[in-house]
């Protein structure tokens, strides 16, 4: 069945303006095709998003009789949003006053997601967002109110089973009015190769708000993309940290729109590799105001027939005066048949600017594993050591400490 | 009675094809400390390297022996775990690893050897702070990353106090005092001479006589192209020092 044909029917397909807008995602997609080497965007991963031909969108409702909730790991303690198999798990949440979760379809009907629905991206550039635009139904809105500091982080958890060929298109929309804070943790759990897992979450950041974004890819054998799409408001603060574990295809795409002065935004990322499958972490990070900043650091370990891809863009418009923009990629490249591609690009169109990239690539330190050797320590485990320096250093941006230790545990042995 | 802890017998080594050590001679027991003395270039440093399994190094013929165990076909960290240790003329700076936590690695990677549980971090700090503070190793250089940004002294001190930790049966000390004014010096060699005892031996590496006359040495060898080629007792080292060593070197041609 070809992802354009598959002939099924939505939720809100009797709406005029979102039937238009699926048509239009349709369209896009149509136009630019899966991505080829000549996706400049994807010219280092489109061969691992592999077979869509078997793909198939699921419609029927969500019935697992709680099954999924049951076996899945918790990162840390937190408000939990559950989607299985694509669909959302439940609709009610336990959360505090001035923080509102809504299931994406009833905000279609009561037409609340209307300011903010495909509005922070243009599909064209970015197929499978396209493509979760044309499939749009499952997915969640999420609001905190004006003032409001979550207490606790929000955990998305994406988890399936049984989901052969299963095709899903998860659309989220996060917003955070002036001086909000939250913390929002999407956890990957995902182990089935033959699926492909297409998320969308589209982050409005108002004046003097503050998120925190961790995305944490557990290892398994699926093809997961998404596309983080972020407009942010004056004085507003985005952070974001991504942990790529082994996986047949991890992509997380940031688009980050710093609209208005004193915007600030952080993507930090690890990822490791050992055996096969491809991460790639790319960012697009637009200055468009004057005075704001943004800082990158993304460390990988790759070894095996693995890849890691970084592609980090950052465009500095014509007014955006006084702004910063640093982007570092390292990675240890630890055997001949993996692979490495880092891929800088700044577009720097203002003078009063201060702009930095850098990328290494590069084996262990031969005189490091010798000095740790010759004090007794074992080979293994003197390149163990020696990876979880290399990675520490971004290790020690995420401020949450248990997010931390959940990935100290989850560190993959060398 | 003499017990053998090294033994080298007719050993020969490359390094990039070109031979450096050429069919050498060495026997070192225990209790005894021998100073290896040469001008530079002459291969000391790369016997230091050959007896703890650096790679790179090619062995051409002969053998090792250490406490009767066949060194050569050791790992490095199976020798350092059997008790080899070099204090090395370079140590090597590792970022992001704190030196605490990489010696505590060092010292459960050898009790786990000798069949011993391994030390938690209470006790583990117990025992550090003990021998640290002997070298005049503070808490704060111990919290620091390995040999980040040390000076000469602070680093060999640290070896040094890596040697008090793992208490080997033979330390290679490589050029141990170059780079160390008096007071550094006189640390190092009394963290020496507290460890050495009658079961354990001692190489001393050294250009200068500086280091050999805090630490008494029993042997002292001249090392010139790849062998030794003068044995004497420790006055062989004052003569070295008022005559230079090209005087032996001309003579030996």
């Amino acid at each position: 069945m070809k992802l354009t044909e598959q002939n099924i029917t939505l939720w809100g397909d009797d709406i005029p303006w979102l039937a238009g807008l699926r048509e239009k995602g349709l369209r896009a997609f149509a136009a630019s095709g899966l991505p080829t080497a000549k996706t400049e965007a994807w010219k280092y991963s489109f061969g691992a998003v592999g077979n869509t031909e078997n793909l198939r969108i699921d419609t029927t409702p969500h019935e697992c009789n709680g099954h999924c909730h049951q076996q899945e790991e918790k990162p840390v303690s937190a408000y939990c949003i559950d989607f299985c198999n694509g669909k959302l798990h439940g609709e009610h949440f336990d959360l505090p006053r001035g923080v509102s979760v809504k299931p994406l379809v009833e905000t279609i009907y009561d037409g609340d997601i209307k300011p903010y629905l495909n509005k922070s991206f243009a599909m064209e550039k970015f197929p499978f967002a396209a493509l979760n635009t044309a499939y749009l139904e499952q997915g969640i809105m999420l609001v905190v109110e004006r003032d409001i500091a979550l207490d606790k982080p929000i955990v998305i958890r994406y988890h399936q089973h049984n989901s052969q060929n299963l095709f899903c298109n998860i659309r989220n929309v996060i917003v955070l009015e002036a001086k909000a804070k939250a913390e929002i943790i999407e956890y990957v759990d995902i182990d089935e190769d033959t699926c492909l897992h297409n998320v969308v979450n589209e982050i409005f950041l108002a004046a003097d708000s503050t998120l925190k974004h961790y995305k944490l890819q557990k290892e398994g054998k699926a093809r997961c993309v998404s596309l983080n799409s972020v407009q942010q408001r004056s004085n507003s603060n985005y952070k974001c940290f991504v942990k790529h574990n082994e996986c047949a295809l991890a992509r997380h795409e940031s688009y980050i729109n710093m609209l208005q002065e004193g915007a600030y935004a952080e993507v930090n990322g690890v990822y490791q590799l050992v055996n096969n499958g491809v991460s790639d972490i790319t960012t697009n990070i637009l200055h468009l105001a004057p005075h704001t900043t943004s800082n990158q650091l993304v460390k990988g370990v790759i070894d095996g027939k693995a890849k890691g891809v970084f592609q980090g863009q950052i465009h500095i418009a014509p007014d955006a005066q006084q702004t910063e923009g640093h982007q570092l990629h390292r990675a240890l490249l630890l055997s001949d048949e993996g692979e490495v591609d880092c891929k800088p690009e700044l577009e720097i169109f203002a003078d009063d600017v201060k702009c930095s990239h850098g990328a290494t690539c590069g084996d262990l330190d031969k005189e490091q594993l010798f000095y740790m050797q010759s004090r007794g320590i074992c080979l293994e485990n003197a390149r163990r050591i020696l990876i979880e320096a290399y990675l520490q250093e971004v290790l020690n941006k995420i401020d949450n400490s248990e997010v931390a230790g959940w990935l100290a545990d989850n560190m993959k042995n060398f | 009675m003499v017990k053998p802890i090294l033994e080298i017998k007719n050993l020969s080594a490359k390094v990039a094809d070109k031979e450096i050590i050429k069919n050498m001679n060495l026997t070192i027991n225990a209790g005894e400390v021998h100073a290896l003395m040469g001008p530079n270039g002459a291969g000391k440093s790369t016997l230091s390297y050959v007896l703890t399994g650096k790679p790179g190094y090619e062995i051409t013929g002969g053998e090792i022996l250490f406490n009767g165990l066949d060194l050569l076909k050791m790992k490095p960290e199976e020798r350092a775990c059997a008790g080899i240790f070099l204090s090395m003329q370079y140590p090597v700076a590792i970022p992001g690893v704190a030196t605490n936590n990489f010696l505590k690695h060092a010292v459960n990677a050898k009790r786990k050897y000798d069949g011993l549980p391994e030390l938690d971090a209470a006790e583990f700090l117990k025992l550090l702070r003990t021998v640290a503070k002997d070298l005049d190793i503070g808490a704060e250089m111990l919290k620091r990353e390995i040999n980040v940004g040390f000076s000469g002294g602070e680093k060999k001190r640290m070896e040094i106090l890596q040697m008090s930790l793992l208490q080997p049966k033979l330390a290679i000390l490589d050029e141990a005092d170059s780079g160390l004014d008096i007071d550094a010096l006189k640390i190092v060699a009394d963290g020496v001479n507290k460890w050495h005892n009658n079961d354990n031996a001692l190489l001393i590496i050294t250009h200068h006589q500086d280091l050999l006359s805090r630490i008494q040495p029993d042997v002292v060898h001249i090392y010139a192209d790849g062998h030794i080629i003068k044995s004497g007792d420790k006055n062989l080292a004052v003569e070295l020092e008022k005559s230079g060593y090209k005087t032996f070197v001309d003579a030996k041609e």
